[in-house]
């Protein structure tokens, strides 16, 4: 009765075994490994851990372990791509992370679990050692005193710091010069100067004093209107040819400032009767007889004209010069 | 020349009604020395029914110009003299208990004159202030349950020392505003020194004013400045400078923005416009041109224009600020 059911159990395990002897043989076939270049660093020292992977290099991939940025006491620093190479009839996959830890004490890198697969499917897994690194401080001596912090260490020199800088300068300043010699070199064309007839005030207030007359303003009523033009077209002409500021000034005001113009101030009696009469049809109502408008256009062109010939010589002193602006005394 | 009528015959009507003020003129020479252009302004705030508030140093002839001009119309004359312990009552009046009537009767106070002069009105607490420049608005006043009308011509001549303002109340910017004209006073020349120096020691000068004027004379003459004739581009000349002191960046004068706080009230345009008027009047003219408002302009407006920190900082004052205005704004 023993032996049938011990034979039986045999049959049973063999089946099983063979059953499952291609997982087992391929589980064997991938090594997986991880390794850090150091056991021991100091707070902020980073610790390479390398990992690898070496398999057949047909018919079975792996999946290497998801490593998240911050792990246990760890912060992942950098990763470096999968790289792949072929060892005989082996293939090697690696990555380097680069970790480091900012908390001191013995921290452990957990088993890591590579994912092996086959035909696309998840068949097995395998698993790296766990491994320790210690954290350490920086070693104080409290016997001894505390210490000032250092100064600040200047850094030597060096052409080769700024070596762009120069080349740049260099060039720009190269190019500059190349343009100026250039453009120096380059014959010029002589350039069309545009002919400006510059009217002078007292043409101006002549034409503007003969269009007014033209305008037959008085003739037809408007008399106010005429004594305003006719004064305004006298003290703009005094203010552009004397640099008297007229517009802004009355009456009496004007005849106290054409004092120091002495060519002006001997149209003084002239422009006084003028702007008296201007004053009364401009501000009193008064209506002028048609003979006092017609002085009063005579005075105005009468002062203009006295004024022409000085201010002809003061301009033809000054182009001789090109150089003084001084109104005519 | 031809006349527009009416003109015509205003400018006459002037011409004849203003021939007092050459009268006046030369009545107040004879105890006054220099000081014409106060004395023309006293006459101006006369002939516009304008107050007058002056400002200067001690011993400038204010109380002997308003008294002479006083004793020159035949008008009745009151000073005060004001003090931090001045009561309103001191100033108008009161009521007195009469015990032989068992009645309360009213005792005028030295407002009820023709002129009054206010000395150192700066140197009264804000109520007797109020007090006087009420009066002086209205012209009347009222004590108990009776309201008084003040004489006619009323003249209020207030005076601020200009130093010495510890201890004052400064008069407020709407107070100040119902004075027509701020006159500022210097001192005379030495040729005037010299001539007042003389006059005062010498014992034979018995100068004393003859009234050459009557108030009436004067009330005639009020109603004839309001019909000088001020022509509309007076008018706008009048507003444009009224206007360049509110907004002077319409008048190219962005300089002066940050310099003034506040600009002049339509007052001041009414003030200036009747100033201007009265004194076309006293230079016997019918009607105004230019020079009147610019020869009145920095009196009606100098207290009429306020000035910023940054601007009393610099030492700008609103003299230095009228002149520009008066230099940028075109003449008509």
């Amino acid at each position: 009765m023993v032996k049938p059911i011990i034979i039986k159990r045999l049959i049973f395990f063999f089946l099983l075994g063979f059953g499952l002897a291609p997982f087992i043989s391929s589980a064997q076939q991938v090594d997986v490994n991880a390794q850090a270049d150091t056991d021991r660093i100091r707070l902020g020292e980073q610790v390479r851990l390398r990992l690898s992977a070496s398999m057949p290099p047909q018919g079975m991939n792996v999946v290497f372990p998801q490593i998240p940025d911050s792990f246990g006491h760890f912060e992942v620093v950098r990763r470096s791509p999968l790289d792949t190479t072929a060892q005989g009839n082996t293939k090697l996959l690696g990555q380097t992370i680069v970790l480091t830890s900012f908390d001191s004490g013995r921290w452990d890198i957990p088993a890591l679990r590579f994912d092996l697969v086959s035909a696309g499917n998840i068949t097995d897994s395998a698993f790296t050692g766990p491994l320790s690194i210690d954290v350490n401080t920086v070693d104080v001596d409290t016997t001894k005193a505390f210490k000032p912090i250092k100064a600040v260490r200047t850094v030597g020199w060096s052409f080769w710091d700024y070596w762009l800088y120069f080349a740049i300068g260099i060039t720009v300043l190269l190019v500059a010069i190349g343009l100026i010699v250039y453009f120096r070199s380059k014959p010029k064309k002589a350039a069309p100067v545009p002919v400006v007839a510059v009217v002078p005030p007292y043409e101006i207030a002549l034409q503007q004093l003969q269009q007014l007359k033209s305008e037959k303003v008085w003739q037809q009523g408007d008399i106010k209107q005429y004594y305003t033009r006719l004064t305004d077209i006298l003290r703009n002409y005094f203010e552009q040819q004397f640099n008297i500021p007229a517009l802004e000034q009355t009456s009496e005001e004007l005849l106290q400032h054409i004092k120091p113009v002495t060519i002006l101030n001997q149209q003084r009696d002239k422009l006084r009767s003028l702007l008296s009469l201007a004053d009364l049809a401009k501000f009193a109502k008064m209506t002028p007889s048609p003979e006092e408008h017609e002085g009063a256009m005579q005075h105005a062109q009468e002062i203009v004209e006295w004024t022409k010939p000085a201010v002809e010589k003061a301009a033809a002193a000054e182009a001789g010069k090109e150089e003084t602006k001084q109104p005519v005394k | 020349m031809e006349n527009t009528s009416d003109i015509r015959q205003l400018n006459e009507k002037i011409h004849q009604a203003s021939a007092f003020v050459d009268l006046l003129n030369l009545e107040l020479s004879k105890v006054i020395v220099g000081q014409r252009y106060m004395v023309e302004r006293l006459l101006i705030g006369l002939l516009a029914g304008g107050h007058v508030l002056l400002e200067g140093v001690p011993g400038l002839a204010k109380t002997l110009s308003i008294k002479s001009l006083s004793s020159a119309i035949n008008a009745k004359f009151s000073r005060i003299q004001f003090t931090p312990d001045l009561l309103p009552a001191d100033v108008v009046g009161t009521m007195i208990y009469n015990q032989q009537k068992n009645e309360f009767v009213v005792r005028r106070g030295p407002i009820f004159a023709n002129f009054i002069l206010a000395d150192e009105i700066n140197r009264a607490p804000a109520k007797v202030q109020s007090a006087l420049l009420e009066a002086m608005q209205e012209r009347q006043i009222t004590i108990g349950d009776t309201t008084f009308k003040l004489d006619d011509p009323f003249l209020v001549l207030a005076t601020q020392n200009p130093i010495e303002q510890e201890g004052t109340y400064m008069l407020p910017e709407a107070q100040v505003d119902r004075f027509m004209l701020k006159v500022t006073i210097g001192y005379p020349t030495k040729e005037e020194e010299l001539h007042i120096i003389r006059q005062n020691l010498n014992p034979q000068a018995t100068a004393t004013i003859n009234p050459v004027v009557q108030p009436s004379d004067i009330i005639t003459a009020r109603k004839l400045v309001r019909e000088v004739y001020m022509d509309e581009k007076i008018e706008r000349y009048i507003l444009d400078i009224v206007f360049a002191t509110r907004n002077p960046e319409d008048y190219k004068l962005q300089k002066l923005k940050p310099l003034i706080s506040y600009g002049g009230s339509p007052r001041a345009s009414i003030s200036l416009a009747l100033a201007a008027k009265a004194y076309a009047f006293t230079k016997r003219r019918g009607y105004v041109i230019p020079e009147d408002v610019r020869s009145i302009c920095f009196d009606v407006m100098r207290h009429r224009v306020g000035l910023t920190y940054e601007a009393e900082a610099e030492n700008v004052t609103s003299e230095n600020i009228l002149s520009e205005i008066l230099n940028a704004v075109e003449v008509p």
